[in-house]
Formats: structure tokens, sequence, C-alpha cells
């Protein structure tokens, strides 16, 4: 009963007439950790607001935690935490303040309403600063004190809008513990949206890719991970057109029977027993009197499984460590991942 | 959670909004008593030959309590909260709808009617008189209070339909055309026909004249009733505009 489940859910905004949400079917376990992955406009957070009650659908249905989202509306604020992207607190109250109200909004008495405050206040960090006005709170203490007031009524069901977003390293890092530790400890079922490849491969259980509008792949991560087959032969070019062409041309024989793909600057082979193939590619592309910035192997990462079907990146670059900035997408995933490649999952 | 109880809580919640930025009050205090100054020193000596009042005192007070009651903020306060991202949250708990923007004018209301007793009393030291005596104050202080309800109101359609604080800011300015086609400077007697006739439409004057009556005359049943029967009209145009545009707002 504590799950998410929507049959041909669907959102046309009638301005513009824009098909945001286009007909998805979701299936989401109780106590499961989903990710829904996706660009910036690819229908995420419409998603979100349909099944949170803040935005009636098109067509189709949805239910959360067995309540109708159109027909019982009330029920599911009752049973769902939501803490949404923009991080919307009142600078004037202090956060005790803040989950107080939430907390008696939710039908808590005074005295519990005090005593949960107090303890969600404790477990994301904010007790020196709880009688502290917002408005003098950091980006990151913001983003805690919203998923406590997202929990303040012990939810069954926790959606969460990019909820890392604009985090630096540390705050993301104790934001992924903490949803961790209420979906193991206390059962919580949670909904995520993100564009972090990092974060939906180490939270989730299972990940949908949304492409506008539509769910185009599903599955855990391993299995995504796992439908490309294939090891991923990364041959960084740069954008000089002629170089990539000479580069398929003189690998096609080498590799013939694989896919390949070109972005952002990179000719990527997908193939078997990559590093066997790795000194060969470099002859060939030798011979051609193409250098190559670098070749890489690796095994498949959610950012291949998002390029295969996509045909393009999930441009975005996570808040990751200093450095990572200059060298893409793919290579800040990797930075990020190398201790899941040693075999840690 | 019912409505009541949910307007309480945000009730607390905007007034403590309300004490925790007092700088933004002062103003609402004082450009009333600036203008009941103003025009009691301009025209007070001649008010009587000309208009045959009395006690100008008294007939001016009652503008500078509506002028107060009708400088809500409510509106501003709830688009800040749809901008900020706070009022989806609100709408996010079981709370009735209605609650969210309620307990706003509530504050509203609250803060109109301190502002008219402070006014009130000011008005009692700078001799207005009042012929109803305490319970007639007291009766006062709470019509202000119900116009500073379904007038916050106003502000809160407007804020709420588009978004835009500017836009919420406009019921205020709607206010000086509804004060100045009302019997605020001078009885309605010595209009212009065109005027007098824009005042009788016009339910500002209703309220004005039924707390003048307070004021100048004592207990006037018939002014009570058409005072509290504009109020109650106002209140059913603002508070229906309210209702569409929170719709609007999912």
């Amino acid at each position: 009963m504590g799950g998410i489940r929507a049959e041909g859910l669907t959102k046309v905004y009638r301005r513009g007439g824009v098909r945001a949400v286009d007909g998805i079917d979701l299936d989401v376990r109780e106590g499961q950790v989903f990710a829904f992955l996706g660009e910036n406009g690819s229908g995420k957070t419409t998603t979100v607001r349909m099944l949170t009650t803040l935005l009636r659908p098109t067509s189709g249905r949805a239910w959360v935690a067995g309540f109708d989202v159109v027909e019982r509306p009330g029920d599911v604020r009752r049973a769902a935490g939501v803490a949404l992207q923009e991080v919307g607190l009142d600078d004037l109250q202090t956060a005790r303040e803040l989950l107080e109200l939430q907390a008696r909004l939710f039908g808590l008495s005074r005295g519990e309403a005090r005593r949960r405050a107090g303890e969600l206040l404790a477990v994301v960090g904010l007790e020196a600063d709880a009688d502290r006005r917002l408005g003098t709170y950091s980006g990151g203490m913001r983003r805690r004190l919203d998923l406590a007031a997202a929990l303040v009524h012990r939810p069954r069901v926790l959606f969460l809008d990019e909820p890392t977003t604009g985090l630096d390293p540390g705050s993301r890092e104790s934001v992924w513990q903490y949803i961790r530790s209420i979906n193991r400890e206390e059962g919580v079922t949670v909904f995520l949206t993100t564009q972090y490849l990092e974060e939906a491969d180490r939270l989730a259980d299972e990940v949908a890719i949304i492409h506008r509008g539509r769910i185009v792949a599903q599955g855990s991560p391993e299995a995504l991970k796992s439908s490309i087959g294939a090891d991923v032969i990364a041959v960084e070019l740069g954008e000089d057109p002629s170089a990539i062409a000479l580069a398929v041309e003189a690998l096609t024989p080498l590799t013939a029977a694989a896919e390949k793909r070109v972005a952002d600057g990179h000719l990527y082979l997908y193939v078997r027993e990559g590093a066997r193939l790795v000194p060969r590619v470099v002859v060939e592309l030798e011979r051609v009197g193409v250098r190559p910035r670098a070749v890489t192997v690796a095994r498949p990462t959610l950012d291949d499984v998002f390029l295969r079907i996509t045909g393009h990146h999930l441009a975005v670059q996570p808040p990751a460590t200093a450095g990572d900035g200059a060298a893409g997408p793919r290579a800040n995933l990797r930075a990020a991942k190398s201790p899941e490649r040693e075999g840690d999952r | 959670m019912n409505t009541l109880r949910a307007t309480w809580l945000l009730t607390i919640r905007a007034l403590r909004e309300i004490v925790r930025q007092p700088v933004n009050e002062v103003g609402n205090l004082v450009i009333p008593l600036f203008f009941f100054a103003v025009t009691v020193g301009a025209v007070g000596r001649v008010a009587e030959r000309a208009f045959g009042v009395e006690n100008f005192t008294g007939f001016q007070m009652p503008v500078a309590v509506l002028n107060a009651a009708a400088s809500g903020t409510a509106g501003l306060a709830i688009t800040q909260d749809v901008v900020s991202g706070y009022f989806e949250k609100l709408l996010l708990t079981p709370a009735p709808r209605f609650a969210v923007v309620f307990g706003r004018v509530t504050a509203d209301s609250v803060k109109a009617a301190v502002l008219a007793a402070l006014i009130a009393g000011i008005g009692l030291l700078v001799g207005t008189g009042f012929a109803a005596g305490p319970l007639g104050f007291l009766l006062l202080v709470g019509m202000a209070g119900a116009f500073g309800f379904v007038f916050s109101a106003f502000g809160v359609a407007f804020g709420l339909r588009t978004g835009s604080p500017q836009a919420a800011q406009l019921s205020f300015l709607l206010f000086f055309p509804l004060l100045f086609l009302s019997p605020a400077f001078a009885p309605k007697e010595v209009f212009a026909p065109w005027l007098s006739f824009a005042a009788t439409i016009n339910p500002v004057t209703y309220v004005l004249e039924g707390m003048r009556s307070l004021v100048l005359e004592g207990w006037d049943g018939g002014a009570l009733l058409r005072a509290f029967g504009a109020i109650a009209g106002i209140g059913g145009f603002t508070l229906s505009l309210t209702a569409w545009a929170l719709r609007s707002r999912g």
C-alpha cells in the first residue's frame, strides 16, 4: 500500500499545447528507491507534481499509497512527503517554527509537533541553528531542512525532486546517506527525480529514463547497464569532423559488428572484450594519421545507456570534486564511480 | 485538519511575520494619521460654515481608520510565498486550501483592528469624542477588522492570479478612487449630482457612514446595518474572486 502506480499518465499544458508527460506507466513497489532520470524539460517534475496532487493530469490515472491522486488528494497528501526542486521556505520563520507548523498542519498536537521537530532537527544536523531565521541559512542547510519538513508526518512515500541540485559534494553525500537510512530503517518508498547519473546509480533500486515525456528505459541500474551487453571504448577525438570520419572508417573493419556512436567529440564503440581491442584501435588510428587525445575502455554506465537510447549524453555536471568540470559528463561519472568500477556493487 | 484550526495556525504564522517586520507597519499607521492631521488642519475651520459639520475632527477620524484598514499586505505576502515556493509546501499539507488564504487575510484583519484602535485612541486624545461610548469604540475597531479582512482578499486574488507582487498591491491603489468617490471629505449632500450618484453606489460610503455614526451620532441601527451589509457585499465579491484565483493555483 506504500507504493506508486500510474497508468497512461499524461499532462498537456493548455498554453502552447506542450505534451510534458506522454502516457507513462509506473509501478513502484513499497519500500523501493525509484529514480526518475532525465534532462531538464524531460517531464520529471511534471510527473512529480501530478503524483503529489499539485497538478491535475490531462488523462491517465495514478495512485500513491493506494489512493487515487485525483479522487483522494487529501489522503495522498497525508501519505506522501514532498521536497520539491525549489526549496520553499519562509525566511522569516526559524527552522523549529517551520517544522512545528508543518507538523501541526498534518494534524499533530502541539506537544507531538514540538517533539517531532526536535527529532528531525537532530537528524538533519540543524539543532544548533534551530532558532535562527531561515533567511540566514545556506543552500545546504535549507535543503536539509526542506527534507526534514517533508518527513515531519512520517510519510509512507517520499517524493524528492532533484534533491541534491546545487549542493556541494559534502552536503550531497549527507543527503544521500539520509535518504538511504529512511528507506532502510523506516521502509519509506522513495521516488526521486534526478539528472545526476551517479545519484540514480548509487541510490536507486530501479531507474526509469524519461525522455521527451516518455519512459524510454526502465530497470535496475545493473540491468540497464547489462542491456548494453558490451564494454565501451571511448576514443576522444575533439570536434574535428574529418578526424572523426577518418576514425570511423578506419575502425569499421575492426569493429564491424559493434555499435558506434559519436557524441561530444568522442567516438564510442560498444564491443565485447574491449580491453583486448584497445591496442588494435590505437594502431588503426595511427595508420590513418588520427591521433586521439585519449582512448579508454570501461564497463557501461548509465550515461552509456542514456547515450544509446537518446543519442546524446545526459549533459549535466554534478557538483562533483574540483577538476572534474573540464572533462565532460562521462569523465565526471567515471571519477565519481571509481569505487563501483572496482567491484563494490 | 479543519479549516478553522488550519486558519488559526496560519494566522499565528502571518502575525509573527508582521511583528518581525515592525518597520513595515509604521507607514500604515503614520500615513493615515498624517492625512488626518493635514485634512483637519486645512479644512477643519471652514467645514462648519461650508458643510455644516460641527466636529470635523470626528468626521475625518473614520477616514483615517478606513485608510489604515485597507493597507493589508496579505496579497503581497502570499505572492512572496508563491515566489519562494512556500505556498506549494502549504498546499502539500492536508490543510484546506482556503485556510492558506484565510490565515493571511485574518492576520490583516487583526492588524486593521489594532491600527484602528490606535487611530481612534489618538482621535480621542485630539478631541474627536465618541458618541457611542466604549462599546461603540469596540464596534468601530471590529468594523475596521471586518473591512480589513474582506478588502485584503482583493490583493490576495490579484496576487494569486498573477503571481506578481506589483499586482498584489493594486488593491491599495484601488482603494483610493473608492475613498474619493465616498463622502470622505464632505457630506454627500454638498456633492455634485454625478458624484452623489457615485457615492451612493460605492459600498465604501456605507462603511464610512457606519463608522462615522458611531463617532458623531451614537447608535444608529440603520447606518450600522448598511455598513455591515456593504462589508458583506465587498466580502462576497472579493472572496469569490479569491476562490477563483486559488483554483488557478491547482
